[in-house]
C-alpha cells in the first residue's frame, strides 16, 4: 500500500493528495481498505488502473498543450500530415483503446470471481437478509436447533466464505459491506446471492446503497466477523427456548411486557411472549424482531448507540430521530410507560 | 447497377444494425436460456449454450466480414466522390462491427452462461 | 438558372428581393409573436428557457452541496432533500441538456446547411411549447412541495402508490412525458432537414461535421426516446389505475422499468455529448486554422458511438442480480465506447498538431472540455468493469463520474460553442477578462467539487443520502466539495453576465469575425429570419475559407431561390446522398395551432395529474381537433402555397411530387413509433420469461378467429391503399376518392371487430401483468388503426376540395406508409400475444 501511495503522490492532483495524507484509504467502509478477499481483488484493479489511466490523462493533456507552442514556420508536405496524422488517430485513438479494455477485460473480470456463488465442495453458510424500509431483517436459516432471526446486524465466520440470499420486503434496497465486497440488489420478488468473505474477526460499517426512500441515509447495518467456535456460541445463545427463558425471566419487568404486547406486539415480535398470530398477520407493518436487541450494537438500524436507557429515549425521540421513520410516534403513551418498556427491552441481551 | 448496391449509403448503418441484432440475440437467448433451461454451474463455460453462443459470433462476424469486403471492393471503383466516401466508410463501419462482435462475444468463451 | 433571371440593374432587383423576402418571413411582434415558427426565433426560445431551467437546477445544486458541506446538517428535512436531489437530476437532464442542445442545432443546422428553415417550422414551435408547458407543470411540483422524491430515474416500486401515495411521481411521469414530446419532433424534423434540405451541390461527404453530430443525436432521440415513454405510460397506468406491470404481485417485475429507464437513459447520455463534440469538432478546425484533419474518421466515429451506445443500458443494473455473462456483454460493449471516443480526441489533436492553434476564450472551454471529458471517460472505463462496479455502484464516485462526463460532455463544449457564436447571435464580441476569468473559476470550482467526491465515493458515501455521520471520515472531502462548488457558481454567473453585458458593452463584430469555414457566418448578424436572400452552391466542406466573397453574392442574391413575389417561404429539397436539387419544398408559415395544440395537451396533462379524468377525454380530442386542423392546411391548400407558379427552371413544388419531406417525416416518425413498439413486444416477452410471478391462462382470452378476421379488413385496406397510389404514380386519379372512402370503410370494419374482441376479452386488468399488456397492446393498435382510418378519410374529402389528385399525389404516399406500419404492427402482436401462448402454452 505505501508503494502504491508513493505513485499517487506523483499522479493525482493536489486536493485529493492532501486528503490521502489527511486520512488515507482507512475507513469503516472504505473500499480501500479491504478486508476480504473479494474487496482486496477490486481494490487491486482499482490501483492498476487508478495508475495506469492517470499516466493516459496526463499524456493526452500534455500533448494538447503542446501543440499551442510557438513554432516555426516550415510547412509539412501533404504525405508528412498523413502520415503524422495517421500514426495520432490509429496509434492514440485506436490501439491504444482497444489494448487497453483487451488488457481491462482478461484481468479485470475475474476479480468478482471470488463474490460469484457457485458451488463448492463444502457449502458455505447461508445468511439470509432482507431490506425493509428503512431497516434489516436477518436469519440464519442453517443454525443448528433451528433458525435464528435478529435485526440490523449481521454476525458471520471469519476466514470462510458466507452466501448472503438477499431480497426486498417493499422497495428496492442494496446489501453492500465494502470492506468485504460488491454490493447485490435487495429486489422484492427475487432472491439475489452473493458471498463475501472476511480475512480475520473484525468490525464493518454497512449501509443501504440503493436510494429507498425518506430515511435511506439511516439504514445502517453493523457487521462483525468472528472466529467459527465464537459464531456457533452467538448462534447458540439465540436459540428459541434461550431467548423465551429471558423475556419473561423478571417478574419486575411484567408491566412493561404487559404494555409491550398492548402496544408494540402488533408488528414487534419478541421470542416468548405470547400473541395470537392472528394479530401478527394482521400488522400493519412490519417491524424488527425484538428478541435479542439488547445485544445489538445500535438503534433504528444505526441511529443510535446502544446504551443504557437509550431504548428509552428512542421510543420517546425516534420521528425526531429518524424523520418518517414508519414507527408511529407514540404521543398516546405515557413517557413512564416508554420508558418502562426501553428498560424491560434492555435486558433481552443473551 | 451492382456497384450502386454497395456504394448506398445504408451501408452506413447495416454493420452496425446488425451488430445491435446480434447483441439483442445473444442477451436475449441467453437470459430466456437461463430462465427456462439453466445448464448446471459445475460444467463451467464448456455448455451447449455457450458453444450455440460462440457459433452465431462468428457466423455473424463473417457475414460481416463478407459485406465489409464488397463495400471495400466497391469504393475502390467508385468514382463519384459521395458514394465512394460512403462505401469508404461504410466498410470502416463493417470493420468496427467485427471488432465489436467478436470483442462482446469473447466472455462467452471463459464464463459459466448462468451463474 | 437564377443567373438568367438577372436584369440590368442589380442593386435595384436585389433591394426588391429583399423587401419581399422580409414581407413572406416576417416575424409578427405583440401577441402575434406567440405564432412564429421561424427556427431562428424558436432555437433561441429553446435555449433562453433552457438557461432559465439551468438556473433553478444550479440552485438547487447549491442546496445539495449546504446540506451536505458538514455531517448531521437539518438545513433540509430529508423529505425535502429528495425532492431537490431529484429534481436537480430530472431538470437538468430533461428540462436543460437536452432542450439547450436541441435549440442550438434548431437554430444552427439550417443555417451550417444553407438552408432557410427547418423542414417542419410548426413542429419547431409546437415542440416548444410542450417543453415549455411540460417544464413549468414540472417545476411547479416543486414550490407545491410535492415534488417527485424517488430519485431522477424514478426506480419502481418506490416510485409507485404504495411507496410514493403522493402526486409527486405523477408530476414527473406526465411532465416528462409531455416534455419528451418536444425531444421527440426536434429529432424528427433535425433528421429529415439534414437529410434532404441542404443546399445545392451540399453531398453527405461535404456536410459540416457539426451536422453529422446533430443527424445522429436526432436519430438517437427518435429511437432512444420511446422506451422511455412507454415506460412512464406504464407506470402511470399502474398508479392511476392498477394495472400492475411493476408489481410482483400482479406477475410483473420492477427491474422491466430499470431496462425500459436505462434503454432510453443510457442512449441519453450520448444524446447530450454527441452535440459537445459536434461543436467542438466546429471549433477546433477554426481556431487551428486548418480542416480537421479525418473527417471520414470523425463520420465513423459518430455513427459507432450512436450504435455502441445503444448496448450499454444494463451497464447502470450490474447490481441486480444477473448472470455474470451477460453483464460481461454489456460491460465489453460499455468499454468499446472508449474506441471511437479515443479516435475523436486523437483526430482532434492531429488537428490541432498540424495547424497552428490560437488560445482564445472558446478554445480555452474546448481545453476545459478535454480534460474534464477525458477524466471522465476513463472513469467511464472503470466502472464498466463489472467487478469494480459492484463496489462503487450507487456511491459518490458515480455522482463524481457523471458529472465529469456530462459536464465535461455538454456544458464546456456548450458554453465554448456560445461564445463562439455570440457574434452571430448579437453581432458583438464578448469581453476577454470576464470570459477568462469565468472560464478558470468554472473549471477550478468544478474540479474541486467533483475530483474530490471521487475519493468519497472510495471511501463508501452512498449517493442521495441527506445526511452522514461525523465518525465515517467523509467530513473533510464534503466540505471541499461544497466549497468548491460555490466557486464554479461564481464562475457561471460571471459568464451569464458576460453573456448579459456584451449585448450593450460589446465591441461590434465583423463579418465572420473567427474565420470559420462554414455557411453559418454568411447570414448576416444577427441573421435574418429567412437567413440568406439566396441559397449557394456548395462544392466544398469549407465554402467560405475557399470562396471569402460567398456571403456578400448570396446577399445580392445571386444563387437559388432568389424569389419571394410568390409569397411563399422555399428551400431547396436536395437528394441526401449527392445534393443534386429534386424539389422546391415550400414551408407552412407562422400560425395559432401549434400553440394551441399544446396548450391542449397541457390541459391533458394537468385534468390528468388531478384525476378528472372526463375533463383530460375531452381536451385529448380537443388537441386531436387542433392537430388535424393544422394538417388540413397543408400541402396544396391555399394557406400553405397561397400562389402555385413555379420559378422557370426551378424543380417542381414538393407537394406535386410523391418523395417530398413529408414522407420522410412520416418515416422517420414511424422508426420512433416503431422503437416504442418494440419496447412494448420487449416488455411483454420479458414478463413472460423473467417475471417471477407470472401467470398465463392456458388458452390465450383473445379470439384468434376475430382477430384473424379484423386482420383481414386491415391488409385489404392497405392493398386498397397501394393500388391508388400506384395509380397515382402513373397518373390514373380517376376513383381516388372513391378508394379512399372504401379504404375507410375497411378500417372501420377492423375497428369494430377489435372492439368486439376487446369486449369478449373480459380483461381483468389489474389482477395480471398479462391482462394489462394485453390491453395496453390492444388500445396501442386501435389509436393507429383508429389513426388510419381518419387520416384516410381526410384524403377521401382532400381529393374532393382539390387538395390531392394527380397533380398533387404526395399525401397519399404518406399515408400509405403509416397503413404498411399499421398492418405489419397489427400481425406482430396477433402472432406475438395470441398465437405464440397458444403454441408454447400456458406459464413458463
Amino acid at each position: 500500500m505505501r508503494l502504491m501511495r508513493a505513485q499517487l503522490i506523483r499522479v493525482w492532483s493536489i486536493p485529493t493528495f492532501l486528503a490521502v495524507l489527511l486520512t488515507g484509504c482507512a475507513g469503516d467502509k472504505s473500499i480501500l481498505d479491504p478486508a476480504g478477499r473479494g474487496a482486496a481483488d477490486v481494490a487491486l484493479v482499482w490501483w492498476g488502473m487508478l495508475g495506469f489511466f492517470s499516466l493516459v490523462l496526463i499524456t493526452v493533456v500534455a500533448l494538447w498543450l503542446y501543440t499551442f507552442r510557438p513554432r516555426s514556420s516550415r510547412a509539412r508536405t501533404a504525405i508528412e500530415e498523413k502520415r503524422l496524422a495517421r500514426r495520432l488517430i490509429l496509434g492514440g485513438g485506436v490501439l491504444l483503446p482497444v489494448a487497453t479494455i483487451v488488457v481491462l477485460m482478461i484481468f479485470g473480470v475475474p476479480a468478482g470471481q471470488r463474490m460469484l456463488p457457485v458451488p463448492l465442495g463444502t457449502p458455505p453458510d447461508v445468511i439470509e437478509v432482507t431490506g425493509h424500509q428503512w431497516w434489516w431483517e436477518v436469519r440464519y436459516p442453517g443454525a443448528e436447533g433451528g433458525e435464528v432471526v435478529t435485526a440490523n446486524q449481521v454476525v458471520m465466520p471469519a476466514g470462510e466464505p458466507v452466501d448472503f440470499h438477499v431480497t426486498g420486503a417493499d422497495v428496492i434496497h442494496s446489501f453492500w459491506i465494502p470492506r468485504l465486497g460488491g454490493k447485490i440488489d435487495m429486489v422484492p420478488g427475487r432472491t439475489n446471492r452473493i458471498r463475501l468473505e472476511a480475512d480475520s474477526p473484525g468490525v464493518f460499517g454497512a449501509q443501504c446503497a440503493e436510494f429507498c426512500g425518506t430515511q435511506h441515509a439511516h439504514m445502517q447495518l453493523y457487521v462483525k466477523a468472528m472466529e467459527r467456535s465464537d459464531y456457533e456460541a452467538w448462534l447458540a445463545e439465540r436459540q428459541v427456548p434461550t431467548l423465551e427463558t429471558l423475556a419473561v425471566q423478571s417478574d419486575a419487568h411484567a408491566p412493561a411486557r404487559e404494555a409491550f404486547v398492548e402496544y408494540c406486539a402488533q408488528c414487534h415480535r419478541v421470542a416468548g411472549l405470547a400473541v395470537p398470530d392472528s394479530q401478527w398477520e394482521l400488522a400493519p407493518i412490519q417491524g424488527p424482531d425484538l428478541s435479542d436487541i439488547g445485544a445489538r450494537p445500535t438503534l433504528g438500524a444505526g441511529v443510535l448507540a446502544m446504551e443504557e436507557g437509550a431504548i428509552g429515549d428512542w421510543l420517546r425521540r425516534h420521528q425526531q430521530l429518524k424523520p418518517g421513520n414508519r414507527m408511529p410516534a407514540h404521543l398516546g403513551l405515557e413517557p413512564r410507560t416508554l420508558q418502562a418498556i426501553g428498560d424491560w427491552l434492555e435486558t433481552l441481551s443473551p | 447497377m451492382r456497384q450502386a448496391l454497395w456504394t448506398h449509403p445504408i451501408h452506413l448503418v447495416v454493420g452496425l444494425t446488425l451488430w445491435s441484432a446480434w447483441f439483442v440475440t445473444m442477451y436475449g437467448g441467453l437470459s430466456v436460456a437461463c430462465a427456462v433451461a439453466p445448464p448446471a454451474p459445475e460444467q463451467g463455460p464448456l455448455t451447449l449454450l455457450n458453444a450455440g453462443l460462440a457459433l452465431l459470433t462468428l457466423v455473424t462476424a463473417a457475414f460481416l466480414a463478407w459485406l465489409g469486403w464488397k463495400c471495400f471492393h466497391a469504393s475502390r471503383q467508385e468514382n463519384v466522390r459521395a458514394a465512394h466516401f460512403c462505401a469508404l466508410v461504410s466498410s470502416g463501419l463493417y470493420v468496427a462491427s467485427i471488432v465489436a462482435v467478436l470483442f462482446v462475444g469473447m466472455p462467452v468463451l471463459g464464463l459459466p452462461p448462468c451463474v | 438558372m437564377t443567373d438568367s433571371s438577372r436584369k440590368t440593374n442589380p442593386d435595384e432587383d436585389t433591394q426588391r428581393l429583399v423587401k419581399d423576402l422580409e414581407t413572406v418571413w416576417a416575424n409578427p411582434r405583440g401577441l402575434g409573436a406567440l405564432t412564429i415558427v421561424n427556427h431562428t426565433t424558436v432555437g433561441l426560445r429553446f435555449m433562453l428557457t433552457g438557461m432559465a431551467f439551468f438556473l433553478v437546477g444550479g440552485v438547487l445544486a447549491m442546496l445539495i452541496r449546504s446540506q451536505l458541506a458538514f455531517p448531521g446538517q437539518n438545513f433540509m428535512a430529508p423529505e425535502i432533500y429528495n425532492q431537490v436531489v431529484t429534481m436537480h437530476g430530472t431538470v437538468m437532464m430533461f428540462l436543460f441538456a437536452i432542450p439547450i442542445l436541441e435549440g442550438l442545432a434548431i437554430y444552427m443546422i439550417p443555417k451550417m446547411i444553407g438552408a432557410r428553415d427547418l423542414v417542419c417550422p410548426r413542429l419547431s414551435a409546437f415542440g416548444y411549447w410542450c417543453y415549455l408547458f411540460g417544464g413549468l407543470i414540472l417545476l411547479s411540483s416543486l414550490f407545491m412541495e410535492m415534488a417527485p422524491e424517488s430519485g431522477w430515474f424514478m426506480y419502481t416500486p418506490l416510485s409507485g402508490k404504495v411507496y410514493s401515495p403522493g402526486l409527486g411521481s405523477d408530476f414527473w411521469l406526465l411532465g416528462i412525458t409531455f416534455v419528451e414530446i418536444s425531444a421527440l419532433s426536434a429529432g424528427v424534423e433535425l433528421v429529415v432537414s439534414i437529410l434532404r434540405t441542404r443546399t445545392q451541390g451540399m453531398a453527405l461527404h461535404k456536410m459540416p461535421l457539426f451536422a453529422w453530430y446533430i443527424l445522429a443525436m436526432a436519430m438517437m432521440i427518435v429511437v432512444g426516446f420511446p422506451p422511455l415513454i412507454l415506460g412512464s405510460v406504464l407506470l402511470e397506468l399502474e398508479r392511476a389505475v392498477g394495472m400492475p406491470f411493476f408489481d410482483v404481485a400482479g406477475g410483473g417485475d420492477p427491474i422491466l422499468w430499470q431496462h425500459l429507464f436505462w434503454l432510453f437513459g443510457h442512449p441519453e447520455v450520448y444524446i447530450i455529448f454527441l452535440p459537445g463534440a459536434g461543436i467542438v469538432s466546429t471549433l477546433i478546425p477554426v481556431f487551428a486554422g486548418r480542416p480537421i484533419v479525418g473527417y471520414g474518421w470523425a463520420v465513423f466515429a459518430v455513427i459507432t458511438t450512436g450504435f455502441i451506445s445503444f448496448g450499454l443500458w444494463v451497464h447502470h443494473m450490474f447490481t441486480v442480480g444477473m448472470p455474470q455473462l451477460a453483464q460481461t456483454f454489456f460491460s465489453a460493449a460499455s468499454m468499446l465506447v472508449a474506441v471511437p471516443t479515443g479516435i475523436q480526441i486523437f483526430l482532434w489533436l492531429a488537428t490541432l498538431w498540424l495547424g497552428k492553434p490560437r488560445m482564445q476564450v472558446p478554445m480555452l472551454w474546448v481545453f476545459g472540455f478535454l480534460f474534464v471529458f477525458v477524466l471522465g471517460g476513463l472513469t467511464g472505463v472503470m466502472l464498466a468493469l463489472v467487478p469494480f462496479n459492484w463496489q462503487v455502484h450507487d456511491t459518490h464516485f458515480v455522482v463524481a463520474h457523471m458529472h465529469y462526463v456530462l459536464v465535461g460532455g455538454m456544458f464546456f463544449p456548450l458554453i465554448g460553442g456560445l461564445y463562439y457564436w455570440l457574434p452571430l447571435f448579437s453581432g458583438r464580441m464578448p469581453s476577454q477578462t470576464l470570459g477568462k476569468w469565468g472560464f478558470w473559476l468554472t473549471f477550478l470550482g468544478f474540479n474541486g467539487t467533483f475530483l474530490v467526491m471521487h475519493w468519497t465515493g472510495l471511501l463508501g458515501m452512498p449517493r442521495r443520502v441527506y445526511t452522514y455521520g461525523a465518525d465515517e471520515g467523509w467530513e473533510l472531502f464534503n466540505l471541499i466539495s461544497s466549497v468548491s462548488s460555490f466557486l464554479m457558481a461564481m464562475g457561471i454567473a460571471m459568464i451569464l453576465a458576460d453573456f448579459i453585458l456584451h449585448f450593450r458593452f460589446g465591441k461590434p463584430a465583423r463579418q465572420n469575425p473567427w474565420n470559420a469555414d462554414t455557411l453559418e457566418w454568411a447570414t448576416s448578424m444577427p441573421p435574418s429570419p429567412y437567413n440568406f436572400v439566396s441559397l449557394p452552391k456548395v462544392e466544398s466542406r469549407h465554402p467560405l475559407w475557399e470562396q471569402p466573397q460567398l456571403p456578400q453574392a448570396i446577399a445580392e442574391g445571386r444563387y437559388g431561390l432568389a424569389a419571394a413575389f410568390h409569397g411563399r417561404r422555399e428551400i431547396w429539397g436536395t437528394d441526401p446522398l449527392t445534393g443534386k436539387l429534386r424539389e422546391v419544398i415550400h414551408l407552412p408559415t407562422n400560425s395559432w395551432w401549434p400553440l394551441f395544440a399544446a396548450l391542449a395537451l397541457a390541459v391533458v396533462c394537468i385534468s390528468l395529474l388531478l384525476r378528472w379524468y372526463p375533463l383530460a377525454g375531452i381536451a385529448v380530442l380537443v388537441a386531436a381537433g387542433f392537430l388535424l386542423r393544422w394538417s388540413w392546411e397543408n400541402g396544396t391548400h391555399s394557406r400553405a402555397a397561397p400562389d402555385a407558379r413555379d420559378q422557370p427552371g426551378n424543380p417542381p413544388l414538393h407537394s406535386r411530387t410523391m418523395d417530398g419531406p413529408g414522407v420522410w417525416t412520416m418515416a422517420v416518425t414511424l422508426l420512433a413509433d416503431g422503437a416504442f413498439f418494440l419496447s412494448l413486444l420487449f416488455g411483454w416477452f420479458y414478463l413472460w420469461t423473467i417475471s417471477p410471478e407470472w401467470s398465463m391462462p392456458a388458452e390465450s382470452p383473445l379470439s384468434l378467429t376475430l382477430l384473424v378476421v379484423a386482420g383481414l379488413a386491415l391488409s385489404a385496406g392497405w392493398w386498397w391503399l397501394e393500388r391508388c397510389v400506384r395509380r397515382l404514380r402513373h397518373r390514373q386519379g380517376d376513383g381516388l376518392a372513391k378508394g379512399m372512402a372504401m379504404i375507410t370503410g375497411l378500417g372501420i370494419v377492423q375497428l369494430a371487430l377489435l372492439g368486439w374482441v376487446l369486449v369478449e376479452a373480459e380483461l381483468d386488468v389489474t389482477a395480471t401483468a398479462h391482462d394489462a399488456v394485453l390491453m395496453v397492446s390492444l388500445v396501442y393498435v386501435m389509436l393507429h388503426s383508429g389513426l388510419g382510418v381518419i387520416l384516410t378519410l381526410l384524403q377521401g374529402l382532400r381529393v374532393g376540395y382539390g387538395y390531392v389528385g394527380v397533380e398533387a399525389p404526395l399525401e397519399p404516399v404518406v399515408v400509405r406508409l403509416l397503413w404498411r406500419y399499421n398492418l405489419g404492427g397489427y400481425w406482430v402482436i396477433v402472432v406475438s400475444m395470441a398465437v405464440l401462448p397458444s403454441v408454447i402454452g400456458g406459464s413458463v
